[in-house]
């Protein structure tokens, strides 16, 4: 599943969905909202670009480590301390294809997908800038 | 040809602005352009700054070029290289700016 939602997500079911005969390791990665002395944060995508480059980086980690699922769902919106921001859930059938692959895959995201977040403290905001500014 | 129009003796063509994060705050977040053709992305990047002049040191460096900061896709497509200011842009064309990402 590749998506980019305002709704947050069940990991446990999604993890669940992922378990597959030819699975022999699943790995998560969970991005969560830092407490770093703000209220919330706003996230907002370009998403028909977004959606359409997950898919993208998806590919690439399929071919680049072998990897045999891969599922990444990333939130926009008004998001709290503690919320959710993006799951990614790689399958494969060694530890270490999907160790590389979840990996790569929140690497890439940071990189190119054209996604931003605005952090609100109590009486001022700021874009969180890109690691690659 | 669509999106084109005669205005004096200048073609004027409109193209579909759409902007993202800290562009979006300075200049709107989708809305229509009129620009003179033939245009490029420096021309298009020129007239959306002439809408904020606050906001045109956000998209131009002081020689007038875009800033490298500053991405660009035209119909969905990335704009890069060292050719990208002078890529065309043509009537109803969609341009789309935005800075960095930073999702994740």
């Amino acid at each position: 599943m590749i998506r980019i939602t305002r709704d947050d997500f069940d990991i446990s079911a999604l993890l669940e969905e992922a378990r597959g005969d030819e699975n022999g390791a699943i790995v998560s990665f969970v991005g969560i909202v830092r407490n770093d002395g703000i209220e919330r944060m706003e996230v907002e995508a370009f998403e028909e670009v977004a959606e359409q480059e997950l898919f993208r980086i998806r590919q690439e980690a399929i071919e680049k480590f072998g990897v045999t699922s891969v599922d990444i769902i990333h939130r926009v919106g008004s998001l709290a301390v503690g919320d959710r921001i993006v799951l990614i859930i790689v399958g494969a059938s060694h530890r270490k294809a999907a160790f590389l692959g979840c990996e790569y895959i929140i690497d890439r995201i940071k990189e190119s997908v054209p996604i931003w977040k605005k952090e609100y403290t109590a009486g001022d905001s700021r874009w969180v800038p890109g690691e690659h500014e | 040809m669509p999106g084109v129009r005669e205005q004096g003796l200048n073609r004027v063509i409109t193209v579909h602005i759409r902007a993202f994060a800290r562009f979006r705050e300075l200049f709107g977040d989708r809305f229509d352009l009129k620009v003179e053709s033939p245009a490029t992305v420096r021309s298009v990047m020129h007239e959306i700054g002439r809408r904020n002049v606050q906001g045109i040191s956000e998209l131009l460096d002081h020689e007038g070029n875009v800033k490298k900061s500053v991405i660009i896709m035209v119909n969905r497509e990335r704009i890069s290289g060292e050719t990208r200011d002078d890529h065309p842009v043509s009537g109803e064309d969609e341009v789309a700016l935005y800075p960095p990402v930073a999702g994740g």
